[in-house]
């Protein structure tokens, strides 16, 4: 077996090696298992751990590979999980007070999926309270830290899969995304995120109250663009369990990475991703949009003409949404939320039916826009977030401070930490956030690449080229000061 | 909207103070600003979206490098 240091360390590195026996997935897990554990006091990425369950997995993998019954790239691989995705037998709080003790009696289709790929599950990764948030600050169970600088939130909700994928505690993690959940702490922690298109992966065995219905998606964080469509290949795909789930062919994603880009078009829309830019953040997405057009590629200004109702429309859809399912517990149990979610879904209940279905027209005529728009470009590039990971104490006072300004996080239309992600939930667009750039304090920069329906393969395409031009992927965290 | 507040926390059992009904109300009164641009769209022959569409938006196929 060959000795290896698990920092930094992808699938698509590592898998070929698990197969050919020279890397063994017991001890692969037995390091990430120590690594956690010298690490998660301080990051607090992990609410709750599999450890039993993930080393006899180890083992059985071990032992089939052995046997010459390797089952494919994800066979030995540790995965984290939300803790908003049922896993059976292991606690699955939603980063909730009400849901404290919860332990599903059944894996939800994704883990299901996983699992039977061979993976390993090491346990669950913490989030803001019902995923109805993207600070992470989560008064039940302690704010996962940014691995980059521990004074800065990592975003989220889907935080500590992040954190956990940013800091080698896995080597990739399922989150979910209903305004950028996935996408916004990828960006903010360094990582690759993917949402796919609305129902290309099954959101079965997801926590009801954690996403709007009609917006929300289950999504795939890892270090490398190619370890992202390894994961979509083995868990995307039409699932009767969850009636929202696509039944439209699913591709092999691996097989656009190291396809040209030349002669494609990237559409860029003027307005909406400018708002509050911070001036980092706009040099590194126009570094990254040079770098694409050096491999070929063209740019084209694009019009989106109704996208300012977009935060209207995504308010207007997940409101209702989430506040269906909360129903019975803003009955029973309404001072077990936290008291700003608690006001925040009070408010919810006073949205009108008409709105609701308003909003969903104007979805759909946002929808055909984009739909024009991708007649003439083949991906749309925005930034992920307006900056790099606000400090804790920034989100407590609930403005940043940058190029001279006092930048407001939430104003009338919501949160503003994830109002360059949100048209991509209203509209059900793939999209993935990949690092391009990193600020002067040393934080890392996303960038957004996104394609028509279930063209993940164009996403891949894109994301693949970008990525094997630039060097960002290969930064790692200081996490050995934070041991 | 302080009244519908106080009503739903009546109904609910949420036993709101004043000071928390204020917030709620102030929430409340920012999303009905907030929606009300949704309705001064021309919505005509546009229905509501249910599911992404399901279609597949053919382009040129990549050549390889």
């Amino acid at each position: 077996m060959k000795t290896f240091d698990i920092e930094g360390l992808t699938i698509s590195t590592i898998a070929p090696l698990i197969k050919k026996k020279q890397v063994s997935p017991l001890d692969l897990t037995k390091l990430h298992l120590a690594r956690i554990k010298k690490l998660n006091p301080t990051l607090n990425a992990y609410l709750a751990m599999a450890e039993e369950e993930a080393l006899a997995a180890a083992k059985k993998a071990e032992r089939e590979i052995r046997q010459g019954k390797y089952r494919g790239p994800l066979h030995g691989i540790p995965f984290s999980i939300k803790d908003n995705i049922a896993t059976k037998g292991v606690t699955t709080t939603a980063g909730s007070k009400i849901l404290a003790d919860w332990v599903p009696d059944h894996d939800a289709t994704v883990v299901e999926r996983l699992r039977s790929a061979g993976a390993i599950i090491l346990g669950k990764t913490n989030m803001h309270e019902w995923a109805k948030g993207s600070n992470s600050i989560n008064p039940f169970y302690g704010t996962p830290l940014n691995p980059w600088d521990t004074t800065r939130i990592p975003g989220g909700s889907s935080s500590g899969s992040a954190v956990a994928v940013a800091a080698s505690l896995c080597m990739g993690s399922i989150g979910t995304d209903s305004a950028g959940s996935v996408r916004n702490p990828a960006s903010l922690c360094g990582t690759v995120g993917l949402k796919p298109t609305f129902g290309r992966i099954s959101s079965f065995g997801g926590v009801a109250g954690t996403g709007g219905y009609t917006v929300n998606h289950f999504g795939i964080l890892t270090r490398s663009v190619r370890d992202c469509a390894l994961v979509l290949n083995q868990t995307a795909g039409y699932d009767p369990k969850d009636p929202l789930s696509s039944d439209v062919p699913v591709s092999n994603y691996t097989k656009t990475l190291g396809a040209a880009v030349k002669g494609m078009k990237i559409g860029i829309v003027k307005g909406y991703f400018d708002q509050c830019i911070v001036s980092e953040v706009r040099y590194a997405f126009d570094e990254a949009l040079k770098t694409l057009i050096a491999l070929g590629m063209k740019t084209q200004e694009i019009a989106i003409p109704h996208i300012d109702l977009i935060p209207a429309a995504q308010a207007a859809s997940t409101r209702p949404e989430a506040n269906s399912d909360h129903d019975y517990y803003l009955r029973t149990r309404p001072r077990d939320y936290s008291p700003g979610l608690l006001y925040n879904l009070i408010a919810g209940l006073l949205t009108p039916a008409p709105v609701y279905v308003t909003a969903q027209r104007v979805r759909r005529l946002i929808c055909q826009e984009f739909d024009e728009a991708f007649k003439s470009v083949q991906v749309i590039l925005a930034p992920t977030l307006f900056s790099s990971a606000p400090t804790i104490d920034d989100c407590n006072r609930g403005y940043v401070e940058a190029d001279g300004k006092k930048i407001n996080l939430t104003d009338r239309a919501g949160n503003f930490l994830t109002r360059y992600t949100i048209p991509f939930n209203v509209t059900g667009l793939p999209d993935m956030s990949v690092c391009c750039g990193f600020s002067s304090s040393g934080l890392p920069i996303g960038m957004q690449v996104v394609a028509p329906p279930f063209r993940e393969d164009v996403v891949f395409q894109v994301a693949t080229a970008y990525e094997s031009s630039t060097e960002w992927h290969k930064r790692n965290p200081p996490c050995s000061d934070h041991a | 909207m302080k009244d519908a507040v106080r009503k739903l926390s009546d109904e609910y059992g949420f036993k709101l103070t004043d000071k928390e009904i204020a917030i709620v109300a102030r929430q409340a009164e920012e999303a009905a600003l907030l929606f009300r641009p949704l309705f001064e769209v021309d919505l005509a022959g546009i229905t509501p979206l249910a599911k992404v569409d399901k279609k597949i938006v053919k382009m040129a196929p990549a050549k390889k490098r």
